[in-house]
């Protein structure tokens, strides 16, 4: 049995909303993220995600059931240091996270809040600037940088803390397809050689083909939760909560609807061409 | 009418340690009618040059002429810019951050009424911008923008610059950030607005794929300079060019190569998604005679139709 990073307890959270309305973005969730693993989560605007990876550490704390980040619950505010040191995030805007003028200072501003020595705080800056191959950028300055970059930088500052999860809340979405690749190599790298629990919230349907996990939200519920060729399988489902398929599973799916026998389940490109190629 | 822009040149923070020549040398016309597509890496000046069509930098060198409005680099010489920043409008990226008043009506009058406009008019044209975009004016003309989905949002900021019914409009990376359906959504509605309201739009993305969907041209920037500038079926037969650069190249192109390679016969140029399943479905349905199939197969999952607001206000989660 793998160890259970973080664990949600029929968890629900709820905004208040003008004239004492609530509304529920998540809706009693159950969910266990194991150590090591690489979890994409997708949903439309509004589905819950955001809300669920805020809760994941502790920035938002549930208004119902229990969320447990190696065993430490966040609604406990004596654990919430542990909560936070355990479970980075990334989020968006890669601008919104830059805090100092240069690369290092800001890396290191972590760390220092932590209270971790300064020979430490040296060593783990040269380790988190190394994994995200921007050595040679500690001391630039973030402003001047590509998005791509920053965000780079951003998953360093938060390298730096050491967690065991990371998670990257739509931290591709404003970058440009050469940011994203380069944002995505990263993590998968972090994933494999340094065993991080990654959970990657995305609007992109080609990048959720990478995680082990796929975990679809609608309304604040899980709606599919599965290895993504078999939610991708679930194409009819995908499409009628607004979500859509991968590129080429949406080919397969048009063509195989007109009558042409390719098998709509397919997420790899070369296995779509080699069927077109018997067929044509 | 025509913007023509001759030899510009552009350089950030001259005479600095941080000096960059962002444009070197732009010599473009674009035309009435046209349904262009911008791309190029972040950095190759593609910015730089939609910001000097209404004006939003002033000329250091060079001439642009946008319809008739003529702007120089002479600082005696005062250019027209109420008058260019009617005839093109622009929308940023991520245009909701912009949204400041109370209520929508608000929000999409502040143009209009800039442009010096009376009641009557300025009115008139919020409720049409609203309904433009596919919004419910009724329903929406009252609410806070702060309350809307991110879709929604999107949507009035956008309403907001239609409202001056610009000839020219211009989107920098219009579908940045949203969920599929949304980016279907934003994409039916520029096709609708160029045909209803601004008969000359410019579009700027990263996503080849989507640019493929509907512009009838596009350029390529790379390093401050015009690196193609032709129809869109040609520009993919430089296809490698373009890999060589770094740019994306759209996955019907890649798709109809790797058949080709493989002795597949597919015919015509195929450049967008629509064009793959045509040509596909042409070579099956030669193959098959006794069992032909549709041949007109539209690659979008999701189908909606702008004229019914309804469509637009479904499906739509809280921000």
């Amino acid at each position: 049995m793998a160890t259970s990073a973080i664990k949600l307890e029929n968890v629900s959270f709820s905004y208040p909303m003008s004239e004492g309305e609530e509304h529920k973005a998540v809706n009693g969730v159950s969910l266990d993220i194991e150590e090591g693993s690489f979890v994409a989560l997708v949903g439309h605007n509004g589905s819950g995600k955001s809300t669920l990876a805020k809760l994941l550490n502790g920035l938002l704390v549930p208004t119902s059931g229990r969320v447990s980040v190696y065993g430490a619950d966040t609604a406990d505010d004596k654990k919430i240091y542990e909560v936070r040191s355990s479970v980075g995030m990334v989020f968006q805007n890669p601008d919104n996270q830059m805090i100092a003028t240069n690369v290092e200072d800001d890396i290191a501003f972590g760390p220092e809040n932590l209270g971790v020595p300064r020979e430490e705080i040296i060593s783990r800056v040269d380790w988190a600037l190394e994994k995200v191959g921007m050595s040679e950028f500690r001391n630039a300055t973030p402003f001047k940088m590509s998005g791509g970059q920053k965000q780079r930088l951003a998953i360093a500052g938060v390298l730096a803390i050491k967690p065991r999860v990371m998670v990257l809340d739509e931290s591709t979405a404003m970058l440009d397809p050469k940011g994203r690749d380069e944002v995505m190599s990263v993590i998968k790298q972090l994933n494999r050689e340094e065993k991080m629990t990654v959970v990657h919230i995305t609007h992109y349907m080609d990048e959720a083909l990478e995680a082990d996990r796929l975990i679809v939200m609608n309304e604040g519920k899980i709606v599919l939760d599965g290895k993504p060729s078999d939610v991708f399988a679930e194409h009819e489902l995908l499409t009628k909560i607004k979500l859509g398929v991968p590129c080429v599973t949406q080919l397969a799916v048009t063509l195989a609807k007109a009558g042409i026998k390719v098998d709509p389940r397919t997420i790899d490109e070369e296995v779509l061409i080699d069927s077109l190629c018997k067929l044509l | 009418m025509q913007i023509v822009v001759k030899d510009l040149n552009y350089t950030y923070s001259a005479r600095t340690p941080f000096e960059r020549h962002a444009l070197k040398g732009v010599n473009l016309t674009i035309n009435e009618g046209d349904f262009l597509g911008i791309i190029g890496h972040t950095g190759s000046g593609k910015s730089t040059f939609i910001m000097h069509l209404n004006g939003l930098f002033k000329l250091q060198s060079g001439e642009i002429d946008v319809f008739d409005i003529k702007l120089v680099p002479d600082k005696k010489k005062k250019s027209d810019l109420r008058r260019l920043r009617g005839t093109v409008g622009m929308v940023f990226q991520y245009p909701e951050y912009q949204l400041f008043e109370d209520t929508v009506e608000k929000d999409v009058a502040f143009g209009p009424k800039n442009m010096g406009l009376d009641a009557d008019e300025v009115s008139k044209r919020v409720k049409r911008a609203i309904e433009l975009v596919g919004l419910d004016y009724e329903d929406i003309k009252d609410r806070a923008p702060f309350e809307l989905s991110g879709g929604q949002k999107r949507r009035v900021a956008i309403a907001g610059i239609i409202a001056m019914q610009p000839k020219v409009l211009i989107l920098d990376e219009p579908t940045a950030g949203l969920d599929p359906y949304g980016k279907e959504q934003i994409l039916s509605l520029i096709t609708h607005l160029k045909k209803e309201c601004s008969p000359t739009v410019i579009v700027i993305s990263h996503d080849v794929d989507e640019i493929t969907r509907f512009a009838n041209r596009i350029i390529v920037f790379n390093n401050g300079k015009v690196m193609f500038d032709l129809p869109m079926n040609e520009l993919f037969r430089h296809a490698d060019e373009l890999h060589a650069v770094g740019l994306e190249i759209p996955k019907a192109v890649r798709i109809a190569q790797k058949l080709r390679e493989r002795g597949v016969q597919l015919e015509g140029d195929i450049v967008s998604l629509n064009d793959l399943l045509h040509a596909i479905v042409v070579a099956y349905n030669k193959k098959h005679i006794d069992e032909t199939v549709d041949e007109n197969l539209n690659f979008s999952a999701f189908e909606f139709d702008l004229n019914d607001s309804s469509t637009c206000k479904k499906g739509e989660g809280k921000a």
